[in-house]
């Protein structure tokens, strides 16, 4: 097993490893591996030089970030200074950012490096990270299929230890997704805990960023980094900053009551059933209450989603006009991304208002309701992630085999709770992921039993 | 004929900061594209801040001084309105649902309130978009089709704007920061809406045109379409827009990246403790409680800092000859010297003291004109300034020598005066009054001349 994200910052913070070398060394293996992985963009020019102040710091022993060193791998749909902000699309292939993110700001302020922008699917839309204008990713996992999507270029560069973290963003399941596939852990944050200040819009009222990484303690330290309060956006909770880290100190999951559903084995294939069920027994062993809840509306919220998420983006990318920013999106994007500008366009013609749109958003209401009122039996609910295995990379498939993938994950974005995929095993070779879901701002419980099936092995 | 008209008004809001980022307002005073950041230019992940409390508060202040019932402990969301221009650098602008409705000005009733953010300002010669008018907080004051007459409308436009300046919360109306959408319909034909009014003489001249030209068409039997027509303001006429323009889907949604407006009830009622009076109501008020004549009262409440200087002076003296005082003479004065009220310098007090003096015939009212004048220029007690000007009231037994010399030396005069020809008098007065150096009433000087010319 390679070397933990923890275990890493420490040799880097005693001197033992220079960020310097941490950079070089994940430089050398993107040049080596990326061109058959793709899953970087770009490669952050300044990338060394950053590392260069940091070991600078470290050597006159002054104080240093908790991401001292460490190499972070962002989505091309978050602005970072200098870098292009592509959305792996033509519209913007040459757009550069000229501001950064505040998540990047956060990042920066931690002493964390940015390696470079990662490849995803265009503008976020799609769920194997093939609709990129810059290629298909592999999946270093299970080489020839699909990584998953859309933060596709994060979850694989991870899986192949291209670097030490990813920032993805997660609209249905775009961090999960990828990372159930790679076998990878990631973590989509209760809506409003990461600030969105310079996250290119796909669905505004459902997209968040968070965090990709090889182990949970990556993932809680990148969490710890972004999260909390900010006076720059307005739909932000008005939490402090939570020392993630410090909680994951506590190992057991004595008391702890996890819920399971009916739901998920009849929505998702058996042979993944199995292995989340060894999962779930392994919980069980653990110290945990097993306790089923009733889901009965959970798979509607599939429809409901992609018509929000639709509108959402058909507004969002208007100012994609062809008049700032290069060509008109409509001219140059990929049929998916197409699809749901045109969707969105028609569904909120005036005619239609109440009708589609309005009854969207009654049905997330009703998701929402249903998964609240779970909670309050249960601290988290696991289950599969990802319903199906992934495709082999080039498969046609038709839209809604392809929105078939995120019946699992769409619900947790309706209803703005937080959701964390743990690697669970393996099914003809390819990783299976957990996925833990937890009430609003339940990261601290989320992240416990990821651990805890992580250390379990 | 049976006409309708209704507005929709957009004021800016004068606030230092944008609706929804913390970019400087003042756009006319720099140059292109420096008030501006990613939230304004709306770059690709750009997040709007939370509203502009102040641009809120300014919305409300106005809706409670048009009567309007505030919408208050309910969720007024913003939405966006998508629309292709160049000059908006998203593809929609943020607009608000109605947060007041329900008020009435000048008979006119008003329909709703709304926030908007001003677009930038596009160039379609050159090809240029400046956005530093990007973002900037409006108003928009939508009315009823209650007007009958583009006269009617010029009036509750003047009034309008009054009322707008009285919140001292808007950008005034000299830099063109008023815009309006008129609309226009006559009876049997079809609602026309124009838009690009700049001002309210544009207002009105855009109505008289489309008055004749809807009128024109139904007396020939044609029928008038529902359209949306563009004014000219350098050709005074109107005329079609685009089908496509008129034809648009804005496609409404909440914004989901806003919040949206809660407004507190007890928040609402302090603005409404803290409102100045409205201009129309406070005309009426004036009328009844001073009993001066709407003539005054209209010139009176036209600027807010007038009518508070009135008050404050009318509680000193005569209300009715500070009235006079102030459609007249200090009107004058002001007009003259290009000053609004708001940049008078001098105290209510002075003035009292002045007119105290005329009132007494201590001064006649045209030195008191003279005193005013150099009021305004350099504040000082009266007193001080009579003697600066040395001007003191001339006695009687000094002024009766000058009229028997005045007589004696313009005989001609005299005879024409006698001969009936009544204006020989005003020419006799003038040099009378030359002769005391301005220092006598002319009316005293007139009825002093009678009484010896007709003696004979």
């Amino acid at each position: 097993m390679a070397e933990g994200t923890l275990a890493k910052l420490a040799r880097i913070r005693g001197g033992e490893l220079s960020a310097a070398e941490n950079v070089a060394s994940a430089l050398e293996r993107i040049q080596e591996l990326d061109r058959r992985i793709n899953s970087f963009i770009e490669l952050n020019p300044n990338a060394l030089a950053e590392a260069e102040a940091v070991d600078r710091k470290i050597k006159r022993g002054e104080r240093v970030g908790k991401l001292a060193g460490l190499t972070i791998g962002v989505k091309s749909n978050i602005n970072v200074a200098g870098l292009r902000a592509t959305c792996a699309s033509r519209t913007l292939q040459n757009y550069v950012s000229p501001y950064d993110a505040e998540v990047i700001k956060r990042i920066r302020a931690e002493d964390g490096i940015i390696i470079g922008m990662n490849n995803m699917d265009e503008f976020a839309c799609g769920s194997s990270g093939e609709t990129s204008a810059f290629g298909p990713t592999d999946n270093p996992a299970a080489p020839g299929h699909i990584p998953g999507g859309s933060s596709s270029g994060g979850a694989a560069a991870i899986a192949a230890r291209l670097c030490d973290l990813c920032l993805g963003t997660d609209t249905g399941g775009s961090i999960r997704n990828p990372a159930s596939h790679c076998g990878i852990v990631g973590l989509k944050p209760t809506y409003g805990l990461v600030p969105r200040q310079g996250l290119i819009d796909l669905g505004m009222s459902l997209d968040q960023i968070g965090p990709l990484s090889a182990d949970v303690a990556g993932t809680a330290l990148l969490l710890e980094t972004i999260a909390g309060r900010s006076d720059n956006e307005c739909i932000m909770l008005n939490v402090d900053r939570v020392n993630y880290s410090e909680l994951l100190r506590e190992k057991s999951l004595k008391g702890m009551r996890i819920g399971i559903s009916e739901k998920f084995s009849e929505l998702t294939d058996p042979a993944i059933m199995k292995v989340i069920d060894g999962q779930i027994e392994k919980l069980r062993d653990l110290g945990a209450e097993i306790v089923e809840v009733d889901l009965p509306n959970l798979e509607r919220g599939l429809s409901a989603y992609y018509l929000i998420v639709s509108v959402e983006f058909f507004s969002g990318t208007r100012k994609f006009d062809g008049r700032k920013y290069g060509r008109r999106i409509e001219d140059v994007c990929g049929e998916e991304v197409l699809r749901r500008i045109l969707r969105g366009r028609y569904i909120s013609q005036k005619e239609y208002r109440g009708k589609f749109y309005q009854r969207a958003l009654q049905v997330r209401t009703l998701v929402r309701r249903e998964l609240l009122a779970a909670f309050e039996r249960v601290d988290v609910i696991v289950g599969p992630t990802v319903p199906k295995l992934p495709h082999r990379l080039g498969t046609k498939i038709t839209p809604m085999e392809m929105y078939a993938y995120d019946y699992l994950t769409v619900p947790a974005n309706l209803a703005g709770i937080c959701a964390g995929v743990v690697n669970a095993g393996r099914v003809n070779g390819i990783p299976v992921g957990l996925q833990v879901q937890g009430r609003v701002l339940g990261e601290p419980e989320v992240l416990r039993v990821m651990q805890a099936l992580e250390a379990a092995g | 004929m049976n006409i309708k008209i209704g507005f929709e008004v957009h004021q800016q809001i004068a606030t230092r900061r944008k609706m929804y980022c913390n970019c400087p307002t003042n756009y006319q005073d720099v140059p292109p594209n420096t008030n501006v950041c990613p939230i304004c230019t709306g770059m690709p992940g750009a997040k709007p801040l939370p509203p502009n409390q102040r641009a809120v508060e300014a919305a409300v202040e106005i809706a409670l001084m048009l009567g309007c019932r505030v919408y208050t402990n309910q969720t007024i969301y913003i939405q966006r309105k998508h629309y292709d221009y160049p000059d908006l650098p998203s593809g929609y602008q943020r607009t608000s649902l109605p947060l007041a409705g329900g008020g009435s000005l000048l008979g006119v009733r008003i329909r709703e309130i709304h926030l908007e953010e001003d677009p930038g300002q596009y160039d379609p010669l050159g090809g240029n978009v400046d956005y530093n008018r990007s973002g900037i907080p409006l108003v928009e004051i939508v009315t009823e089709p209650d007007m009958k007459s583009p006269e009617e409308a010029r009036n509750f436009l003047r009034a309008l704007v009054r009322v707008l300046e009285y919140t001292g919360k808007v950008r005034p109306e000299a830099g063109g920061a008023m815009r309006a959408d008129v609309n226009i319909s006559l009876e049997g034909g079809g609602r026309v809406e124009v838009k690009n009014v700049n001002s309210i003489k544009g207002a009105y001249r855009a109505l008289r045109y489309e008055v004749i030209r809807q009128r024109e068409k139904l007396k020939r039997g044609l029928s008038v379409e529902r359209e949306t027509r563009a004014f000219l303001e350098s050709q005074m006429v109107t005329v079609p827009m685009r089908v496509k323009e008129t034809e648009e889907d804005y496609r409404y949604i909440p914004d989901p990246d806003i919040f949206p407006l809660i407004l507190d009830e007890g928040w609402v009622e302090k603005i409404r403790e803290r409102m100045a009076e409205p201009p129309h109501l406070r005309e009426s008020r004036l009328i009844s409680e001073y009993k001066i004549t709407r003539a005054a009262a209209e010139v009176i409440v036209s600027e807010r800092e007038l009518a508070d200087l009135y008050e404050a002076v009318a509680r000193e003296v005569d209300p009715k000859l500070v009235a006079i005082w102030f459609r007249t003479r200090l009107k004058k004065v002001l007009n003259y010297m290009k000053l609004r009220a708001a940049d008078i310098k001098f105290t209510p007090a002075q003035l009292a003291g002045l007119l105290r003096m005329v009132r007494d015939r201590q001064l006649t009212p045209e030195q008191g004109e003279l005193v005013l004048r150099e009021l305004a220029k350099h504040p000082a007690e009266p007193e001080k300034i009579i003697a600066r000007l040395g001007l003191f009231p001339i006695k009687r037994e000094e002024l009766l020598p000058i009229i028997a010399r005045a007589i004696e030396e313009n005989q001609k005069a005299v005879e024409d005066y006698r001969s009936g020809k009544e204006e020989a008098i005003n020419f006799l007065t003038g040099k009378v009054l030359q002769l005391t150096g301005r220092r006598a009433d002319p009316r005293e000087i007139t009825r002093l001349l009678i009484e010896k010319i007709g003696k004979k």
